[in-house]
């Protein structure tokens, strides 16, 4: 694990999906206006004879993808995450997840990271990805994690949702960071509380975890990118080992990680408390820019430990997050 | 290939068949059949090719017509018509992924035209220029956006491997098509998107298959649109049978047979 303030990169996905496409003729890439933004750019200078455009018309695009991976493609489909979830979901369904084709849907710009309001923020996403059958869903922390999942993503036997920051992506792991389809992993051990978080926000469980583990309450991290199918077994161990569970997710605490996490420690009866950080059954609005949506819907670091503190019922005030200080060009969690 | 002549006789045997299908059932999708008998028949009988077209039925409804096309030229056990719509067969009364003898159907509407736009991208990304799409769609499908921009993208992209069969019957589940939307000038929107379009009487099988001989040659995407009624062919059908679910009681579905029997013997 690097130390914040975590350094950058650009296109860290585009440069891999690229990487893979060179080994694996079948990748075909499909975009819906976002070409650059989705990074992908690069694989249409690269590989012009496998690139797609599809026009803003995200229903044609998946349904195309759909039979595009009957014909044994393996389509990446591009656009923010709300227009390549929510505006194509029956399509989804139907077309893609029914069939249990090899599309991998990318959905960039998670949660309040775009500060473009309401219909450019994918608050639900995962939830609407997490409900259909057959549907793998996936969000990844860091540019290390983009590059190890691809080369993974790209044979799983059915659909995939890819949740992708948008920008600058910070380098949070070693380049010896595995990922796996079916394990969660611990990242920072601790024996009294457990946090399990993901994506954007797992930089802010680390901060939070080192804030509290020097107020004297050991903390334990674990990663959680692949939220369906949710590794059961590694929750359920970290969980009976815990006195409080927090989840933290740039998404609502409705139908996300958080939901998964609370379903399988009630099936199992896993007594000890739940706190779930996230987007509380609320449309956030349009900002200049990100950082004050996360503070405002109680995504930041603070509210990670806030939720720990009120969670264990300690007195006094709650150790402060930990300031955040990232120069142009690097990125630390709010 | 059958010669002409008997097209009129292949379109009510499909008839015939899918009366059979419904019957035990006393009501289905049978108007479905009635309008399309002509164009399943020009299509299965001179121009598809079941091992090297794909062949794609957009809305689900329609499987009745390609189980009953697919059985008439041997590419379908016809002794699996019989299970048609029953409990635990393959042959369900709406397609689905389990349904057998077609390239893609469905139920949710609308979807199949991206769905044949992305076979015959496939197609050309393997080099292969002898094989065709062939697309059976509704003039209902027609009110949902997806089916324009799948239009859009085949135009756009020289799709000239795509052949699209429309059954104008303008039924649609609350009524006539034409009632809830304005759909006219069908043909003129089509060619608009770039699109060459054949509009023909849907029921002039010899017509049909000439349409479809120059929608396959036209060096661009081709719709035929034929203009058809469900409950063409069938004499028996009380007057305003509801086309998109037909009630077929015993003695109606006896009738019916009948009939058909007597004009095919």
């Amino acid at each position: 694990m690097r130390n914040r303030p975590y350094a950058t990169v650009l296109k860290p996905y585009g440069q891999a999906l690229v990487d893979l496409a060179r080994e694996r003729r079948e990748i075909v890439c499909l975009t819906g206006d976002l070409t650059r933004q989705c990074e992908i750019d690069l694989f249409q200078e690269m590989f012009p004879e496998r690139f797609i455009h599809a026009g803003m018309a995200e229903a044609n695009m998946v349904s195309m993808a759909g039979a595009l991976a009957r014909c044994g493609h393996i389509p990446f489909v591009h656009s923010f995450g709300v227009f390549s979830t929510r505006r194509p979901l029956d399509q989804i369904v139907n077309s893609v997840a029914y069939p249990n084709l090899p599309v991998r849907i990318v959905g960039f710009m998670p949660g309040v990271s775009s500060p473009g309001g309401p219909s450019h923020q994918a608050i639900e996403d995962v939830a609407l990805m997490r409900a259909i059958p057959n549907m793998t869903v996936v969000d990844v922390a860091d540019a290390v994690e983009i590059r190890k999942a691809l080369p993974v993503i790209v044979d799983h036997p059915g659909p995939v949702y890819l949740r992708l920051k948008r920008g600058e992506i910070p380098v949070i792991f070693e380049d010896d960071h595995e990922f796996s389809m079916t394990k969660a992993q611990v990242i920072r051990d601790g024996d009294h509380v457990s946090l399990l978080a993901n994506g954007m926000m797992l930089s802010a469980a680390i901060a939070a975890a080192e804030a509290l583990d020097t107020a004297g309450v050991s903390t334990r991290v674990v990663n959680v990118p692949v939220i369906k199918p949710l590794d059961a077994g590694t929750v359920l161990d970290v969980a009976r080992r815990s006195k409080l569970v927090v989840t933290a997710e740039n998404h609502s605490i409705i139908g996300g990680l958080g939901s998964a996490v609370a379903e399988v420690m009630a099936e199992a009866g896993v007594g000890c408390p739940l706190r779930r950080i996230g987007l509380r059954d609320t449309f956030a609005e349009g900002a200049r820019t990100a950082p004050p949506l996360f503070r405002k819907y109680k995504l930041g670091t603070q509210d990670i430990i806030d939720a720990v503190w009120s969670g264990l019922s300690r007195q006094g005030a709650a150790p402060a997050a930990p300031a955040v200080d990232a120069a142009p060009g690097e990125y630390a969690p709010v | 290939m059958i010669p002409n002549r008997d097209l009129g006789r292949f379109a009510d045997r499909l008839r015939l068949r899918a009366v059979q299908m419904v019957a035990p059932h006393g009501f289905g999708y049978l108007g479905q059949m009635l309008s399309s008998a002509e164009l399943f028949a020009a299509l299965y009988a001179r121009h598809y090719r079941p091992e090297t077209d794909r062949i794609v039925i957009s809305p689900g409804h329609y499987i009745i017509a390609a189980y009953a096309a697919a059985a008439e030229i041997g590419h379908l056990d016809e002794a699996l018509l019989e299970t048609y719509g029953h409990d635990g067969s393959s042959l369900e009364a709406i397609g689905t992924e389990k349904s057998p003898a077609v390239d893609l159907t469905g139920g949710s509407l609308s979807q199949g035209l991206s769905g044949a736009c992305g076979f015959a991208l496939a197609l050309k990304m393997a080099g292969n220029t002898d094989s065709r799409v062939y697309a059976l769609v509704s003039d209902g499908e027609l009110e949902e956006g997806q089916l324009w921009e799948a239009a859009l993208f085949a135009a756009h992209n020289r799709l000239d491997n795509l052949t699209v069969l429309l059954d104008a019957n303008d039924s649609q589940v609350d009524g006539p098509v034409s009632s809830i939307t304005t759909l006219e000038p069908i043909a003129a929107k089509w060619e608009s998107f770039g699109w060459a379009a054949f509009d023909v009487d849907g029921h002039d099988v010899e017509a049909v298959d000439a349409a479809l001989g120059q929608a396959v040659r036209a060096g661009r995407p081709a719709v035929v649109i034929g203009r058809t009624s469900t409950v063409h062919g069938l004499s028996v059908l009380p007057e305003g049978a509801d086309g998109h679910f037909i009630k077929l009681p015993e003695e109606l579905a006896e009738a019916a047979i009948a009939e058909l029997e007597a004009r095919l013997a």
